[in-house]
C-alpha cells in the first residue's frame, strides 16, 4: 500500500544539497551531506567543523614505519593531556576525534598493542582538536591523522598511490617521524632506510622554497625507549651513533629538528595466539609522550 | 712510585732490581735479567694491590650517612670484633635489627640490647599474620579501573590459595639512607651474601660514578634530600643482597598480596580480600601514580592514608617492589600464557608513573629481568616469624614471655 503525504519543500536545504563542499586535505568538491572524501577518504567533517567554526586549523603529522608505534603515541598522547591538563590542554573537538584515544587507551589497558591500523584511508583515524598551553591564551586548533605505515611506505615509493598523503603532507605545519629504538639497537638500518626515505619525500614536496620542508620543525621521536635505557640519556647522541644517516640527512637538509626519546610500556612479552605472536605490554609508564608534541606546538605557534 | 722511595726496603729491592736487569742485559746473562724483571713485576703488583684494596676498602658505617653531593665521607669508625656492645649499636643503627633476634645470636645479647632490638623491629615492621590468600583472581586486568566500583558485598577471592605463614613485612620500603650503610659496610665486596651465579655481574652494579651502588647515584652517595626516599635502580639480586645482609629476605608474592590485601575469612572454603591496602576503591589521593603524585619518587613516609590494615606503607604506588617469584611461564596472574624475552622476577604495586588503576591492585603482578636497574622498582624486606627467637625456643622464661609477647596474635 502506498501512503500518500505532503513534504514540505526545503529550498534551503536543496541548496546546501547543491552546493560543493571542499574538502579540508586535498579541495576536491564533494557533496553536502558526503562523509569521506570520494577523492582522499579523508573524513568530511574537518571540513564542516572548519567551515562552522570559522577557524582554519593546522595539521601535524605523525609518520614513521609500520609497527612503530604511531597509535600508541599519538592515542597515549590524547589521553594523557585529557586526563592531566598540567601542561597543555587538549580538547577533542567531535565525537569522531575521541575514537583514536578509545582504541589506543582501552587496548593498553587490556594489556595489548592496539590493532594495526588498516591501509585504507577511509579506515584511519582522525583527530580535530583545539590545543592550549599553560598560561597562553592563545588556542591552536589541530587535525592529526593516525597514518598507516604502510601505506605511507607505498606512497613513499610510488608517489600518488594514497591521494591523501601528498596533500596533507604539503599543509602540514610540522611532522613527528617515528623510528624504532629497539630495531636500531639491534643495528638493523631498515628504521634508518625507510626514515631517510621519509625525509627525503618531504624535502621534495614543497616547490615553494619558503614555505619548504626544511623550515618546517620536525620531532624526530625514538619509540619503545623504556627497552633502550641509554636512548632516554641522550636521544641525539644514540640516533648519531645507530642511525648516521638519518642524523647527517637531518643536519643537511633541515634546519629545525630535534630528537626525543620515548617509551609506553614499562616492559613487553610475547603471547603465542592462533594467527603468531604478539608482543603484549606488562605495564605502561608512559614516559617521554608529551615533550615532543610541546616542543612541536611551541615551533608551530612561534 | 713515591711510595716507593719512602719506604727503604722497597727503594732497595727497586734498585738492586734495575741493577740485575741491567746487569743481565749487559752480561747476556737471562738468569739476571730475569730475576730483575721478577722483582720489578712484584713492585709493581704491590702498588696494583695497594691501589685496590684503597678503592674497595670497606669503611666503618656511620649511623647516619651524609647525603650531601660534595661532603667528604665521614672519619671511618673501626669497632673492635671483640667489642660486642659496640657491634651490636653499630648493627642496630644500621637496621640490621633481624640479625640480632635470630636464635643463633638473641642470646648473647644484653636485656636492653634485646629490647632495642624489639623495638627497632615493632617500629620498622609490621606483623602479617598466618593464614590463606588467593593469588590471581582478584583482578581480571579487564577495563581501565575507571568504572565505578562493584557494590557490596564482595565477591569471594577466586584464583589460587595459598597458605601464608606468619612474618613480619617491613612498613616501608628501604631507603637511600638504609641503601648506603649496606654500601659503606662493602656489602658489594661480601661475596657470601650475594647469589653464587651473580658473581661474575656483580663488578658491574656501580651508580653513574663507576662506584659500588645504585644506578642513580653518584660516588657512592644519593642525591641530597633524599635521604628517606625508596631506593631505585637497584636490580633484583642487590635487593636480594641487601636483605641478606640486614638478616630479612625479600617477601614471597604470597606474603606480599596477604600483607596488601588483608584476607577475611567467610567460611572455611571461601575468603574475601581487598582489591586495594585501603578497600575496594581506588583513592588516588592515598597513592603516588601517574596522574595522583608529583610525576617522580617520593619519600617514604608520604601518602599515610594508603597504609594496609596492617601498616605497611605505600604497598600501592611510589615504586614497584621486587618479590622472590618469578613471573610469566605457564600463566600469569592475569591467566595470560607469555612467551619471556628473558627469565623475569615478579614487582607488584605500581610505581608513580604507573597509568591505569588496574595495573597498581594487590593482585596485579608485572616481571622485569633481574639484572635491571630501572628509575621505578625498588624493595622491602620480610622476615619469616619462625627466624627470629620464639617464645617456645627460649631458654629463659623470661625471655620466652618477652618473645611470645612480640608474636603474640599472629594466628587468625
Amino acid at each position: 500500500m502506498i501512503k500518500q503525504g505532503t513534504l514540505p519543500l526545503d529550498s534551503y536545504r536543496m541548496a546546501e544539497q547543491a552546493v560543493q563542499m571542499p574538502c579540508y586535505i586535498c579541495g576536491t568538491d564533494n557533496t553536502y551531506d558526503a562523509e569521506l572524501c570520494r577523492q582522499c577518504f579523508a573524513p568530511m567533517a574537518l571540513a564542516h567543523q572548519a567551515n562552522a567554526q570559522k577557524v582554519s586549523p593546522k595539521m601535524l603529522a605523525a609518520i614513521g614505519p609500520s609497527g612503530v608505534g604511531k597509535t600508541v603515541y599519538l592515542g597515549m598522547l590524547m589521553d594523557m593531556l585529557a586526563r592531566q591538563p598540567d601542561r597543555l590542554q587538549m580538547t577533542a573537538r567531535g565525537a569522531f576525534s575521541i575514537n583514536l584515544q578509545q582504541t589506543a587507551a582501552s587496548a593498553l589497558a587490556r594489556g595489548e598493542f592496539p590493532t594495526k591500523t588498516p591501509s585504507e584511508p577511509d579506515r584511519w583515524n582522525w583527530v580535530h582538536c583545539q590545543v592550549r598551553a599553560k598560561g597562553d591564551s592563545r588556542c591552536l586548533d589541530l587535525i592529526m591523522p593516525d597514518m598507516a605505515g604502510e601505506a605511507l611506505l607505498e606512497e613513499v615509493d610510488h608517489p600518488n598511490t594514497y591521494e591523501v598523503i601528498h596533500p596533507l603532507l604539503s599543509k602540514c605545519s610540522g611532522a613527528l617521524i617515528m623510528i624504532d629504538c629497539t630495531k636500531l639497537q639491534t643495528s638493523s638500518l631498515d628504521q634508518d632506510y625507510f626514515t631517510m626515505k621519509l625525509l627525503s619525500y618531504l624535502a621534495e614536496l614543497d616547490e615553494n622554497p619558503k614555505q619548504s620542508w626544511a623550515k618546517r620543525p620536525i620531532g624526530l621521536i625514538l619509540t619503545k625507549a623504556d627497552e633502550c635505557e641509554e636512548c632516554f640519556l641522550d636521544p641525539a647522541a644514540f640516533a648519531q651513533a645507530r642511525a648516521p644517516g638519518l642524523w647527517r640527512q637531518c643536519h643537511e637538509q633541515f634546519r629545525n629538528f630535534k630528537f626525543f626519546a620515548t617509551g609506553v610500556a614499562g616492559g613487553c612479552a610475547y603471547r603465542v595466539r592462533r594467527d603468531g605472536r604478539v608482543r603484549v605490554p606488562l605495564r605502561i609508564e608512559p614516559r617521554g609522550i608529551v615533550e615532543p608534541f610541546e616542543w612541536l606546538m611551541k615551533q608551530v605557534k612561534a | 712510585m713515591r711510595k716507593i722511595f719512602k719506604d727503604r726496603t722497597l727503594c732497595w729491592v727497586f734498585l738492586a732490581s734495575l741493577l740485575a736487569v741491567a746487569a743481565g742485559l749487559l752480561t747476556r746473562s737471562v738468569t739476571l735479567g730475569g730475576l730483575g724483571l721478577i722483582g720489578l713485576a712484584v713492585l709493581a703488583l704491590r702498588r696494583r694491590r695497594r691501589q685496590f684494596e684503597a678503592e674497595v676498602a670497606p669503611v666503618s658505617p656511620v649511623p647516619h650517612p651524609p647525603a650531601a653531593d660534595e661532603e667528604p665521607d665521614p672519619p671511618a669508625r673501626h669497632v673492635a670484633p671483640t667489642d660486642i656492645d659496640g657491634l651490636v649499636g653499630e648493627m642496630l643503627k644500621q637496621d640490621r635489627y633481624a640479625l640480632l633476634l635470630r636464635r643463633q645470636l638473641v642470646g648473647n645479647l644484653r636485656p636492653n640490647q634485646r629490647r632495642a632490638a624489639r623495638e627497632a623491629l615493632e617500629q620498622h615492621m609490621a606483623l602479617v599474620p598466618e593464614g590463606e590468600v588467593s593469588l590471581g583472581g582478584g583482578d581480571d586486568g579487564s577495563g581501565d579501573g575507571r568504572e565505578a566500583p562493584p557494590p557490596p558485598p564482595p565477591p569471594p577471592a577466586k584464583g589460587t590459595v595459598c597458605r601464608v605463614a606468619g612474618l613480619f613485612l617491613d612498613r616501608y620500603q628501604v631507603t637511600n639512607r638504609q641503601y648506603r650503610h649496606f654500601v659503606l659496610s662493602g656489602g658489594y665486596e661480601q661475596m657470601s651474601i650475594w647469589d653464587p651465579q651473580i658473581l661474575a655481574a656483580v663488578l658491574d652494579f656501580v651508580d653513574s660514578s663507576g662506584h659500588p651502588g645504585p644506578r642513580f647515584w653518584k660516588k657512592g652517595r644519593y642525591p641530597a634530600g633524599q635521604d628517606e626516599y625508596p631506593v631505585v635502580g637497584v636490580s633484583w639480586y642487590e635487593a636480594a643482597a641487601y636483605a641478606r645482609w640486614s638478616g630479612k629476605r625479600l617477601p614471597t608474592e604470597a606474603e606480599w598480596v596477604k600483607a596488601g590485601s588483608w584476607p577475611v575469612p567467610l567460611s572455611s572454603t571461601s575468603h574475601w580480600q581487598r582489591k586495594f591496602p585501603w578497600g575496594d576503591t581506588m583513592d588516588r589521593e592515598r597513592c603516588n601514580l601517574w596522574g595522583s603524585g608529583p610525576g617522580r619518587v617520593v619519600a617514604i613516609t608520604e601518602y599515610p592514608e594508603g597504609v594496609s590494615v596492617g601498616g605497611v606503607y605505600q604497598l600501592i604506588g611510589n615504586v614497584w617492589e621486587w618479590t622472590t617469584g618469578n613471573f610469566g611461564g605457564a600463566g600469569d596472574s592475569q591467566g595470560r600464557d607469555l612467551t619471556l624475552p628473558t627469565p623475569m622476577k615478579s614487582i607488584r604495586g605500581g610505581a608513580f608513573d604507573t597509568y591505569f588503576e588496574n595495573q597498581a591492585t594487590c593482585q596485579f603482578q608485572s616481571g622485569e629481568n633481574p639484572l635491571s636497574r630501572k628509575h621505578n622498582i625498588g624493595f622491602r624486606c620480610a622476615l619469616s616469624l619462625c627466624d627470629i627467637a620464639g617464645g617456645v625456643h627460649a631458654s629463659d622464661p623470661a625471655e620466652a614471655d618477652e618473645e611470645a609477647s612480640l608474636t603474640e596474635g599472629v594466628t587468625v
